[in-house]
């Protein structure tokens, strides 16, 4: 508009006819183009979760795009604040709503390190179980994914089968498929169910053999490696600068799995590498997470074979629930018992972060307790929200076919980016 | 067993119900020719090879895919519909209900117009998609020109002299349907599909004709029954593809025949390219690109989204028939074709040997269709760019050289065999790549697997890299 004052004020400026408003010469006049915008979301086949990208094209090519979160805000973390410490559990399930437990473990581990309790060595191999079940959906899911969007079907409904297994071994241990609210402070609410071992061995048998098949149909597919390799490339130092973790920084070529640099539960006693890529493109974010799939089967494997027993919660009324025979027996633990409901767990004043290697990255945790058995504020590091954050960096002046594949790789988990 | 058994007898039923098809196309014709005026048949034929034939095996073709994707992907497939007739209420039927549900579920949906869009054009947009593929299959044959009860029944509806000319003019008028559609709609995505179709199909016309070139050459006609040619006996021998290259001395005939994909694989392997790339399917579906722009036909509902449905359906069929009547010999056996003609039962019995062949014609066309839907649900999506790489820079090349190389041929071996040499060793060295690639690639994997005994590297060890490289030494031809 501006430019209009300055050359001829009289014209108002329309860009349909000012191709054709020079007078000098007619054949100087050119096709006046503008570029296109669409809205990707924040219904869309491409989209995880709702999210809504606002995209401006030249022709096939990105010009500018612009994600735009907030269509999935619950107020995660103020809600944590009206409720007790082991009454936010279940709101942690819906963050990656993929790979609930870990939410779960997380929340829980950061409070544990806030109260300074060391929970038993069974609770601590039960968590690593069920963090890489999983992890082992989350990138079950990805992977299918990022097949399925970009025309094949077949592999991720391979994909879907093994995380339906992987599913019904997560209802047997949870009592839910997807929200699973796991886990307490100080320990596990439930110990693994009788003859579970056996079972999630087999299914972790057919996971491999259905990994090998998406494998098989992906990996050396001149398409799909087309497509993917050399699409949404990140540097090393931009995937840092912008807080990139996880798969997705680890395919940069960048070491960081924060299992292997600040082992947390028993994680350093297990045999499993940290999977990590060259080129921070596509296919190498595609290939870090089948690849830490078979970790995490590896990793699954050991813990099932060398498990000890022993209790699963600390044996603590002022943390734990106190057995049901007490609570009915003995007026101690019905005191223990009703206090622990109504007023929550004593968590001493303080602020802690703590963090776990979620499915995407680093999920961190940051809370603050006054003492009075709630939260006093809850913030959590989702994975997603810088990867989502990087999104403009890497597609901008590539082809729009380019940013459904880097869309799926890069993970973004609607839930746990907008909480 | 009984699985088995139940897949035998569908086949079998198959076979049979084409076989009938075909018979009564023939003596349907020979009533025409009897009673109506000669050249009759040719009518009837519009009747049964445009309307019976292809509408049905496009309409079975949606179930076909559906079942057959389920296979591939580890499912059972629709099979909820039921048919409320006593003693079948309880089967799914192998799922052929849901072709009844399907097609009232889209005549009974809104016909939904949008506000500001071009309403003629936004109408005319599946008419102008279906219409053109529907009249495709005019010019293929699909069966011998027979002498039923004294007439002379053909099993084609038309042969023009500029023969295949035409079935290139008709297919390059789809993309106004296509277009049309996108464009008319008043929707963004829509628009981007129509461009994206119009430029795809446009730059594959080129390869699609060039890649001909050699066959018209070799055979000396663009017409199709010219090309798929007739059966020779004892004095003369066959014409076009039922000649044979090499064959056996007796009355059984047994030998390498002239089919378009032993003299010209390079040409079959551009046409089948550049004729999927036409039928918009995956994994050249960029214009309708579900996860990305949701495709030209956003805005269509219910019937008219189904006519953009049924014309790809149906062009898979058109193509199907094309290439069996190109590239796999038409109608004619691969061997022991003179021998069956020369018996007096079928010479006495025109009707008989016709429904023979006719049915043969269309095993091979749903052999072909069966290819197709396994390419289609194999392979995910070219991205829009690499389409036009493929067809400008590596398609129509191959096509170019392939010219030259057969009419060089030609010139020089009258006879074919030369072409069929080269062709043959076309073959093999297509079948040795894709060997190689995939032992090199299995040697790769097992490398990546070995490496995660490894101990835990430190940093910047890539995992898979060798697959990376070796992926990208893929040869085109491997890739197809």
């Amino acid at each position: 508009m501006a430019d209009s004052h300055n050359t001829d004020a009289q014209k108002p400026h329309n860009p349909d006819t000012d191709g054709f408003a020079h007078e000098e010469s007619e054949l100087e006049s050119h096709f006046q183009t503008k570029n296109m915008v669409i809205n990707m979301g924040p219904s869309h086949p491409a989209t995880h979760g709702t999210v809504r990208l606002k995209v401006e094209l030249e022709g096939e090519t990105i010009v500018k795009i612009d994600p735009e979160i907030g269509f999935l805000h619950r107020g995660f973390q103020k809600s944590c604040e009206n409720v007790t410490w082991t009454q936010c559990l279940p709101y942690t399930d819906r963050l990656n709503y993929l790979s609930a437990m870990m939410n779960n473990f997380g929340f829980l581990n950061a409070v544990e390190k806030l109260i300074g309790l060391e929970i038993p060595e069974r609770a601590q191999y039960i968590r690593v179980i069920g963090s890489e079940l999983h992890r082992l959906t989350d990138h079950l899911t990805c992977v299918g994914a990022t097949g399925l969007e970009m025309g094949g079907f077949a592999p991720f409904l391979y994909g879907m089968e093994a995380r339906e297994l992987i599913q019904d071994r997560v209802t047997e241990l949870t009592g839910a498929r997807l929200t699973t609210s796991f886990g307490r402070v100080g320990g596990m609410n439930r110990d693994l169910p009788e003859g579970w071992s056996e079972k999630v061995k087999k299914t972790l048998d057919r996971t491999e053999e259905l990994l090998l098949e998406m494998d098989g149909l992906l990996t050396r597919n001149r398409i799909f490696v087309d497509r993917t390799k050399g699409t949404g490339v990140i540097s090393a130092e931009d995937a840092i600068d912008y807080g990139w973790t996880g798969p997705a920084l680890r395919a940069c070529g960048v070491d960081h799995d924060l299992r292997k640099v600040q082992p947390y539960w028993v994680y350093d006693r297990f045999d499993f590498e940290s999977v990590v890529g060259q080129h921070g493109d596509n296919y190498d974010r595609y290939l870090v997470r089948l690849e830490e799939m078979r970790q995490s089967i590896k990793i699954i494997r050991q813990a099932l074979d060398t498990i000890p027993a022993g209790p699963i919660i600390v044996d603590d009324w002022r943390i734990a629930l106190p057995p049901k025979p007490e609570v009915y027996g003995t007026i101690e633990g019905v005191m223990a018992h009703f206090k622990l409901v109504m007023e929550g767990i004593q968590v001493p004043p303080g602020e802690v972060y703590d963090a776990t290697e979620a499915s995407n990255g680093e999920l961190g945790w940051y809370l603050v307790s006054d003492g009075r058995g709630r939260p006093y504020k809850v913030h959590v590091r989702a994975p997603g929200f810088p990867v989502l954050s990087a999104l403009p960096h890497i597609i901008q002046g590539k082809m729009i076919a380019d940013l459904v594949p880097t869309f799926d790789t890069i993970n973004m988990i609607g839930g746990e980016v907008e909480q | 067993m009984s699985r088995i058994l139940t897949m035998l007898f569908a086949m079998a039923f198959i076979i049979f119900a084409v076989a009938g098809g075909v018979a009564s196309a023939y003596l349907v014709g020979y009533l025409a020719e009897e009673y109506l005026f000669e050249g009759a048949s040719r009518l009837t034929n519009i009747l049964f090879l445009m309307l019976v034939f292809v509408m049905i095996t496009a309409t079975l073709l949606t179930l076909a895919e559906r079942k057959w994707s389920a296979f591939m992907q580890d499912r059972v497939g629709p099979n909820r519909a039921r048919l409320a007739i006593p003693g079948l209420s309880n089967r799914s039927l192998g799922g052929i209900p849901h072709i009844i549900t399907d097609v009232l579920k889209m005549l009974t949906k809104e016909d939904f117009v949008p506000g500001q869009a071009n309403r003629f054009l936004f109408n005319l947009g599946p008419i102008l998609a279906f219409a053109p593929v529907f009249a495709l299959f005019a010019v293929v044959p699909a069966g011998p020109s027979v002498n039923v009860f004294g007439k002379t029944v053909d099993m084609v509806v038309a042969t023009p002299d500029f023969g295949m000319l035409y079935l290139l003019a008709i297919a390059s008028l789809a993309v106004y349907g296509t277009s049309l559609a996108g464009w008319s709609s008043n929707n963004k995505f829509a628009l981007l599909g129509g461009v994206r179709a119009s430029a795809q199909m446009i730059s594959y016309e080129v390869a699609l004709g060039l890649s001909l070139v050699g066959l018209f050459l070799a055979f000396s006609s663009v017409q199709l029954p010219a090309l798929v040619g007739e059966v020779g006996n004892a004095l003369v021998s066959g014409t076009g593809q039922a000649k044979y290259l090499w064959r056996t001395d007796g009355t059984f005939d047994l030998g390498l025949p002239a089919w378009g994909i032993f003299i010209q694989p390079l040409g079959f392997i551009g046409f089948f390219v550049a004729s999927f790339a036409e039928t918009k399917r995956a994994p050249f579906d960029a214009p309708e690109g579900e996860s990305e722009i949701i495709g030209y036909f956003v805005e269509y509902s219910g019937m008219k989204f189904g006519m953009f449905m049924i014309s790809e359906f149906v062009e898979v069929v058109v193509l199907a028939g094309v290439t069996a009547s190109l590239f796999f010999g038409g109608h004619h056996l691969p061997f022991g074709g003179e021998w069956l003609a020369a018996q007096p039962f079928f010479q006495e019995h025109g009707w008989v040997y016709g429904t023979l062949l006719g049915t043969v014609f269309w095993i091979k066309v749903i052999l072909l269709i069966w290819v197709q839907l396994v390419i289609r649900w194999t392979f995910p999506r070219f991205r829009y760019d690499q389409i036009q790489n493929l067809g400008w820079k590596i398609l129509l090349p191959a096509g170019l050289a392939n010219v030259f190389i057969s009419g060089a041929l030609v010139l020089w071996d009258p006879s074919l065999r030369a072409l069929g040499v080269v062709g043959l060793l076309e073959i093999g060295f297509v079948v040795a790549l894709t060997m190689t690639t995939g032992a090199k690639a299995a040697d790769a994997h097992d490398a990546a697997h070995g490496h995660g005994h490894d101990a835990h590297g430190h940093g910047h060890d890539a995992h898979g890299l060798p697959a990376h490289a070796d992926a990208h030494s893929h040869s085109p031809a491997g890739a197809h």
